[in-house]
């Protein structure tokens, strides 16, 4: 694989590329479908290829090609710096890449029970067993489950990053996921589904320690309470906890995605948007002393996972928020040479065919010092949203709305009946000026953050403890 | 072995390998991508790919595969390991033979329009698209341009031996006067005369210009009008959730829904890809069987999902060729006029709002339809049939059913939408919608 990557590297630096970049890329894929505990389909896939990226007279070409033959690997390097220079004309600021500790070696997360140890009976008995669960459960709390689907994931993703100014990395990351959506139904009480992801870096240990039959076994009774049980929300000012899957998405959304420094360069404008933060928001304060979030790829086990990104810088854990205040951006190369500053090691590519662009990787709210106890004990009157479905923000990151799936109202600090769709609808600061404590106890949930044209969907966790917001507006549905 | 002879040869191997049926797509593409932003190119992207997607069943044992190595040793290789996983594989609940040909294609959907590839024409339309947004008071452009040309190449155990090309081109174009002025627009085209990056960039420069000065707006219900973009995110919804897929899985607001109305009856809806010389124009599906215009929904009654032979089965019913293997997709979405103009759609509002762009789609529940979005660029408060202000911040929050169900009137004005929001090419008019639920923050 070295011999292809550095032949591209050579090869685009004797073309005039002032910076080359060869990633060459496998994708070993296992997927099974389960729908309604029938196995729908198996798929294995070999997505293999070569990613090149040029930069030429500062204008960034990007090729990729699924062959590693030297005459179409050639071509493809001919395509891309043709194509850059084609563009200069309509370029005004020339493209450079800034600093970064470049990484030179091998990382390999080696599983403890290997994927190929486990063989497609067992995988698809698993689901099964897990689907098995789910009707029991809703059985049992007199619903129906009338529609399950869940696809389980396992891949090994194997790549060498290759650049002409010295990084050469070699990685071998396997990771499962599992994506599952539920639905179920009263005649009286109509449907409610809940979707959920998992996903890990790791064996199929991974997996193992997840207990799919227990996972579904809960998720399935709290969903038929939710159906039954669930009463309409109180709507106005109120104190509100929200648990660690919505503090996650929080994170992610409001935090993690304003402080993407392609989208504060307007690179991403047209497609997933740009950010409230503007270059000069380094000191901005953006919420309450209690809010502390960083963006973490050195996590192990994580969903999004590495040590090196897809330029070969070195990963580190990023401060976005600290006590409140913007404190760092995510950076490639390219951004970092804009801000001069040295990249923080954020570039991330889904596949060899897909340009490694700013992503994040697992964004989380750090731990307070709270206990759960101490975060509801004091709250007279308000509502605790564990989870939720419906989301979006708007493409400044600035105006939210979560609407809650599990939610409870709390009572002189005790959790009491279940309520039904609780919606928060509220800015970025407004959210996270409210904050004034967050317990002790981290808690992560795996997703796919979409981004970039073609679109890559990339493993990311998010994160968080339960935060207290106070004082916030909280409404129903009313659809 | 020629690239073209590798399908037949993987059906014919898996058949030896004991597969009962077999079927094999090579697709050989090539395609480029401009991205630009701040009125200036950002990267330039070429994709040069061939790969070939393999499904094989053992009656009611199913396996899958993609294989990007086309060396014979790995295809061979392949298709062995992928039989062997067939065979251990646990069963499904049917076994639908792959439909039986040799099948009769559309001349005219079999060869694609020839569309360019050339940097230097393609880098040509990305500035004019620029120049046009400019001219029209856009003080920053931003965008991707994504032309394509492709073969694919499909055999099946069910005597299909065919080849088909595809080729398009688009731009989508969003303009910015200020952060919070914006606009956005595409062209979407399947042949290079239907083409128009000078319209895009008009269009939304000409929104964002609008769109200055706004002001928060107030939530409330109010009768809307949506823009083209809009209402093509609302239809392809119909459209791909129609996939009989997702509705065994309860992904969809269409469960149980044939033959009921689902939507006003100014409202059809057609996935038609066999308008030749449009964007999502094919001649066959992955399963070789001839594509066919689908009337999803006549006059507001839902009248098909979409299906592939093994969901055909399941639901007792013919497949209306829109195979994918695994999954039922729509290929080509149009929407039937209605008889006014977009300005007339607007007088008809007393109180209202008209909406040019949303994104982030997303359900509380697929299986009732209820879900938010959010509007994007301009939008504007309309007053006695006229726009009297740029307004901001607001959210549809609503119910895919009411919102088909309020359908009021359609343009006859239509526009082709595919962007980063809107998956699947969609033929759009404006739609003028009553009572749509728009809320907002409040902190």
């Amino acid at each position: 694989m070295e011999d292809i990557a550095k032949f591209v590297v050579d090869k685009a630096q004797e073309r005039g590329a002032k910076y080359a970049e060869a990633r060459l890329q496998i994708d070993l894929r296992e997927s099974i479908i389960v729908k309604n505990g029938v196995l729908e389909a198996s798929v294995f896939e070999e997505n293999r290829g070569l990613g090149i990226r040029v930069l030429v007279d500062g204008a960034l070409g990007f090729a990729s090609i699924n062959s590693f033959r030297k005459n179409n690997v050639e071509n493809a390097l001919k395509h891309a710096i043709k194509l850059a220079k084609s563009t200069l004309r309509v370029m005004r600021q020339k493209i450079s890449m800034g600093e970064g500790e470049l990484g030179y070696g091998k990382v390999e997360v080696k599983p403890r029970v290997s994927f190929g140890s486990v063989d497609l009976e067992s995988r698809v008995n698993l689901l099964k067993e897990a689907d098995e669960q789910a009707l029991h459960v809703a059985s049992i709390v007199s619903v129906k489950a009338p529609s399950r689907m869940m696809t389980l994931d396992t891949w090994i993703t194997e790549k060498i990053v290759l650049t002409s100014d010295g990084a050469n990395i070699y990685s071998v990351t396997p990771r499962a996921a599992l994506f599952a959506l539920i639905t179920v139904f009263h005649p009286q009480k109509g449907t409610a589904q809940r979707y959920f992801n998992l996903g890990e870096t790791g064996g199929w240990e991974v997996v193992e320690k997840w207990d799919l039959p227990k996972i579904f076994h809960n998720e399935t009774y709290s969903l038929s309470r939710i159906l039954i049980e669930a009463v309409k929300p109180p709507e106005g000012e109120m104190d509100v906890v929200l648990g660690p899957e919505v503090v996650g998405i929080v994170s992610h959304e409001s935090c993690g995605h304003p402080s993407e420094a392609d989208r504060i360069l307007g690179r991403e404008a047209a497609q997933a948007g740009e950010t409230f933060l503007k270059p000069d928001s380094i000191g901005l304060r953006v919420g309450s002393p209690h809010v502390n979030v960083v963006d973490d790829p050195t996590l192990k086990g994580s969903f999004g996972f590495y040590l090196y990104d897809d330029e070969g810088v070195k990963a580190r854990r990023r401060t976005l928020i600290k006590e409140g205040i913007v404190n760092e951006f995510l950076h490639n190369r390219e951004t970092a040479s804009v801000f001069g500053v040295e990249s923080n090691g954020s570039s991330r590519s889904v596949a060899y065919n897909r340009e490694p662009i700013i992503r994040m990787a697992n964004t989380f709210f750090l731990p307070g010092d709270y206990t759960e106890e101490e975060i509801f004990e004091d709250i007279k009157d308000g509502l605790y949203i564990k989870s939720f479905m419906e989301w979006n923000i708007d493409d400044r990151r600035f105006n939210q709305r979560y609407v809650g799936l599990e939610a409870y109202r709390i009572e002189n600090g005790e959790l009491k009946n279940m309520v039904k769709n609780p919606v928060l609808e509220i800015t970025t600061t407004g959210l996270w000026s409210s904050v004034d404590a967050a317990s002790k106890k981290l808690e992560f949930q795996a997703a796919y953050c979409g981004k970039g044209d073609p679109i890559q969907g990339i493993p990311v966790w998010t994160g968080g403890p339960h935060i207290r917001l106070r004082k916030v507006r909280v409404g129903g549905a009313h659809i | 072995m020629r690239l073209d002879d590798i399908p037949l040869y993987i059906v014919d191997l898996a058949k030896r390998l004991g597969a009962t049926d077999a079927a094999a797509k090579l697709t050989e593409s090539r395609r480029v991508m401009i991205r630009f932003s701040n009125n200036e190119v950002t990267v330039s992207k070429v994709f040069l790919e061939s790969s070939i997607d393999v499904f094989v069943m053992i009656e009611k044992h199913r396996a899958a595969t993609t294989i990007s190595a086309l060396s014979a040793r790995n295809i061979k290789k392949s298709v062995e390991n992928l039989v062997k996983i067939a065979k251990s594989t646990p069963p499904a609940d049917i076994y639908a033979p792959l439909p039986q040909g040799p099948f009769t294609y559309n001349s005219e959907l079999i060869k694609a329009p020839k569309i360019s590839l050339n940097p230097d024409r393609l880098t040509l339309y990305v500035e004019s698209a620029v120049k046009h947004a400019l001219e029209k008071g856009a003080k920053r452009v931003a965008g991707t341009l994504d032309a394509h040309r492709s073969r694919i190449t499909l055999a099946t155990s069910g005597d299909v031996y065919a080849s088909q090309e595809k080729s398009g081109i688009e731009i989508s174009v969003r303009a910015f006067v200020s952060e919070l002025a914006t606009g956005h627009a595409v062209s979407v085209a399947g042949k290079i005369e239907d083409f128009s990056p000078e319209e895009a960039g008009r269009i939304a420069g000409e929104i964002a210009k609008a769109a200055s000065d706004s002001k928060p707006g107030e939530p409330g219900r109010y009768m809307a009008l949506l823009g083209p973009m809009v209402f093509a995110d609302i239809v392809s919804q119909v459209g791909s959730l129609s996939s009989a897929f997702l509705v065994d899985a309860g992904q969809s607001f269409l469960v149980d829904k044939i033959g009921s109305e689902v939507a006003s009856e100014k409202f059809t809806l057609i996935d038609d890809p066999t308008l030749a010389g449009s964007f999502g124009a094919r001649a066959f599906d992955d399963e070789g069987v001839p594509t066919r215009r689908n009337i999803i929904v006549e006059k507001g009654v839902l009248k098909t999902y979409l299906h592939n032979s093994i969901t055909a089965k399941k639901f007792s019913v013919e497949t209306t060729g829109n195979a994918g293997i695994i999954v039922p997709y729509p290929w080509n979405l149009i929407v039937e006029p209605g008889n006014k103009s977009p300005e007339d759609l607007l007088l008809e509002i007393d109180d209202g709002i008209y909406v040019t762009n949303d994104w982030y789609l997303r359900y509380q529940n697929y299986r009732t339809g209820d879900f938010s979005t959010i509007p994007r660029d301009g939008m504007f408060r309309v007053k006695n049939g006229e726009i009297v202000e740029s307004i901001r911040e607001l959210r549809i929050s609503d119910n895919m059913l009411r919102i088909l169900r309020n359908i009021v009137d359609l343009s006859r004005l239509r526009l082709w939408v595919r962007w980063w929001e809107v998956e699947v090419p969609t033929l759009a008019p404006y739609a003028l919608i009553s009572e749509l639920n728009f809320t907002k923050s409040t902190v």
